[in-house]
């Protein structure tokens, strides 16, 4: 009966919604009697009612934060995955990027936003910054699935003399789709936080970060909140449609039976010297040629050689590697602790989700909360619940790490084929034990990739919260020099926060490798 | 389309090598299958049945001997059309409904598919698929999977079938019956058809000839003629000389290398 089934259904979307509609209910309850910090937390009503106020300045920032994290997501997005198919057709060619596609990954845009800001005007930098926020993601994503096919499909089409082109058109590229999707949805949040990053380090009169900056000094926990709702919505809503795409391909695409496919580690290639060479050298002839390409003034734009004459042969040399060192070692331990509880909750959440879906379900959109409301929005509110202290930094820098982590992790748990998972339930397996026979370690690879993938991010929220809340280490030098416009120390903490990212980087991919081999995969 | 062909396999050698072991997979193998003939190729697991089938598609690289089929290499003969394969496990590209993998083959081949669009119903009618043209390959049965794989085998209208265990998913009944549907189709056209199995009753249900391999290194041991004539029907598999047979070819199987 129809409306018995309706009754049905809205009892279940009751079911669905009660964790919200209890977190929205306390949330009020909190801020109307100002229980946290003193009024920190305003209540979803006052946030409400600031927007009504507002409602008029909204439209020109969204546009502009629209355009440019949408114009970057496109570009981004294009060359990400033109790139993975040369990588895959051509794999000498993804050797030689290799250097520039780790830098590109490892680079926090906090300490480039102060760069381009200074060498590129209008609305090129945000969409530079849009656009390299997505690359990495959806070019990984790219050359995971397209690497992944069903080798028994490739079989098929080499049996009836098919080429690496046929196996890529018929096998490869339709079934990498999946994959290239839920690099979007990982991507999508990612261009709206650094065309809003870029926002925020580079003038320009409309855009949310913009809006933002304007309004930090006014002291009005209401705007703040909504603004930051604001761009967190947009990044939720790119989210959440491409999560519904690639549900969709997911089902259609996955093998019907299992093939013990490679997990999507690098694989180690066999050390050959000109290439790593030009693999290493290929982001600085880059960094040379933009700025000789730009024509950007000498005292702005400073060349590789610029930097390394300042830190080292220079008179002010030692002075800049004192306080370069001195910043180094309070960022560093900080963002290994961070790191590290990251990963530790999102694998318990990943975990969790497959044994209480539903608890998932309530919590996932909180999670997805916390990673897209853009940090630099939400920092001055945590300061005022948190202190500027050492948990400022690691609350921060654990919802930088947290999601993408998570992303991977459960990935890895949902690609688990049916057959593998009923084995131990046709034997009567509890959910736990199921999870702990099959789930992790079919997991495993993704959780190993998930260290690798979120090292780079610790250090660009340990940088955040340093920037913006505690003053000390990387993130304040970075701030401090642009305050003083002191451009060669701005290029130097740029190139030492890159270059401390990708040795992040590299140490997680060797442990990767390690175990994968102790684990008979790699 | 291309002139009727035969396969001849000429002392082929494989060694696999790789984490510092060598695996000889194939010392010397001939065989001769003339043309139209049907021969079964029979073995352990990890004999080497499959790579002899995989080295004929050019699918695997030889350290020594020849493939020729209708004298061209497999690289040529594939490429011209000449072979059909069914593998072992499906292998369909989940995306693409029953009639789009059974045309897959001609699409690779770069053959136009508007004047093939009667054929491949045909073709999925012989294989007991009819009303299924649009069913993508997760709403099938694994039978009915492998069926699809059947008719995909044959829709470039080869002159040499290769069939890698094309029924070893699937139950004894449905296996039986898609043998006997096998050899109706093989009578039909003549195709010349190496069969990869494991299933003895199989080999020499459907085969003229059935070659005993042996594994490390894998060899052929003994070539025994079937001498039953044709058409077989299923009442063949309760007979006292198809018994006989069998447990003539177990032996040779397990270790005895003579056959009479």
């Amino acid at each position: 009966m129809p409306t018995e089934t309706r009754a049905r259904r809205l009892g279940a979307l009751l079911r669905a919604l009660w964790p919200l509609l209890a977190v929205l209910a306390l949330w009020e309850l909190a801020g109307q009697m100002r229980w946290v910090a003193g009024g920190a937390l305003p209540a979803p009503s006052q946030i409400l009612h600031r927007y009504w106020l507002d409602r008029a300045d909204y439209p020109p920032h969204i546009r502009a934060t629209l355009i440019a994290s949408g114009v970057g997501f496109v570009i981004g997005n294009a060359v990400a995955v033109a790139a993975g198919l040369l990588f895959v057709l051509a794999p000498v060619t993804g050797r030689i990027a290799r250097g520039l596609n780790v830098a590109i990954f490892a680079l926090p845009p906090i300490a480039i936003a102060p760069i381009l800001a200074l060498t590129l005007d209008g609305m090129t930098p945000r969409i530079v910054l849009a656009a390299l926020g997505v690359y990495f993601v959806t070019m990984q994503a790219t050359v995971t699935g397209l690497q992944q096919f069903d080798s028994r499909a490739g079989d098929l089409v080499r049996a009836y003399g098919g080429g690496k082109a046929a196996v890529m058109r018929f096998v490869q590229i339709r079934g990498a789709i999946p994959a290239i999707l839920s690099g979007f949805r990982v991507a999508a949040p990612n261009a709206v936080l650094g065309a809003i990053l870029a926002e925020f380090g580079g003038g320009g009169r409309w855009g949310l970060g913009t809006y933002l900056l304007g309004s930090l000094g006014r002291g009005d926990p209401s705007r703040l909140w909504g603004i930051g709702l604001t761009a967190t919505a947009i990044a939720g809503l790119s989210y959440a449609l491409f999560a519904v795409l690639s549900a969709r391909m997911l089902g259609r695409t996955r093998a019907v039976t299992l093939n013990p496919a490679a997990p999507p580690s690098e694989p180690r290639e066999s050390v050959n010297l000109p290439v790593m060479a030009a693999s290493i050298l290929l982001p600085f002839a880059l960094w040379w040629g933009v700025l000789w390409a730009l024509q950007v003034p000498r005292m702005i734009g400073k060349t590789p050689w610029d930097v390394i004459d300042y830190l080292f042969l220079s008179a002010q040399s030692a002075q800049a590697q004192q306080r370069l060192l001195g910043a180094l070692l309070q960022t560093l331990p900080i963002t290994l602790i961070g790191m590290a509880a990251g990963l530790g909750f999102a694998f318990a959440l990943a975990v969790s989700s497959r044994l209480t879906p539903g608890f998932t379900r309530a919590f996932l959109p909180v999670a997805l909360v916390t990673q897209t409301m853009p940090l630099v929005a939400l920092t001055p509110l945590l300061v005022l619940i948190l202190g500027r202290g050492t948990a400022v930094t690691l609350w921060i820098t654990v919802s930088v790490t947290f999601f993408p982590a998570y992303v991977m992790i459960a990935q890895g748990l949902a690609q688990v084929p049916r057959a593998a998972l009923e084995l131990p339930r046709a034997y009567g397996a509890t959910a736990w034990r199921e999870l702990r026979l099959v789930a992790i370690p079919a997991a495993a690879p993704w959780a190993l990739a998930a260290v690798r993938l979120t090292a780079p991010r610790a250090l660009l929220g340990v940088m955040i919260a340093e920037w913006l809340a505690t003053g000390r280490g990387l993130g304040n030098l970075l701030n401090q020099s642009r305050g003083y416009m002191d451009f060669s120390m701005i290029w130097a903490v740029a190139l030492v926060s890159v270059l401390l990212s990708v040795a992040f980087y590299q140490l997680a991919l060797g442990f990767e490798r390690r175990v994968l081999r102790r684990m008979g995969g790699g | 389309m291309s002139a009727p062909a035969g396969i001849t396999l000429d002392q082929l050698s494989k060694t696999f090598r790789g984490r510092g072991k060598a695996v000889e997979a194939l010392r010397d193998v001939s065989l001769d299958c003339p043309l139209g003939s049907f021969t079964a190729l029979i073995g352990p697991s990890g004999c080497g049945k499959s790579t002899v089938l995989r080295t004929a598609l050019g699918l695997e690289s030889l350290d020594s001997g020849t493939v020729r089929m209708a004298d061209m290499g497999p690289e040529k003969a594939t490429r011209a059309g000449l072979t059909g394969v069914a593998f072992q496990d499906a292998a369909l590209l989940p995306w693409r409904t029953v009639a789009q993998n059974v045309a897959l083959p001609l699409e690779v081949l770069g053959r136009p598919l508007g004047p093939e669009a009667g054929r491949i119903r045909e073709l999925i009618d012989l294989v007991g698929l009819k009303g299924r043209e649009n069913a993508l390959p997760g709403e099938l049965s694994g039978g009915m999977r492998q069926r699809v794989t059947i008719a995909r085998s044959l829709v470039t209208e080869p002159r040499i079938l290769f069939l890698d265990e094309p029924f070893g998913a699937l139950d004894q009944i449905l296996r039986r019956q898609m043998n006997i549907e096998l050899q109706r189709i093989w009578a039909e056209t003549g195709v010349t058809t190496l069969l990869v199995t494991h299933g003895i009753d199989e080999a020499v249900f459907l085969a003229d000839r059935v070659a005993v391999m042996h594994a490390a290194p894998g060899r052929i041991v003994a070539l025994i003629d079937v001498p039953f004539g044709r058409p077989r029907g299923p009442e063949l598999f309760s007979d006292d000389r198809f018994h006989h047979l069998c447990d003539q070819i177990a032996g040779v199987l397990h270790g005895g290398e003579h056959a009479d």
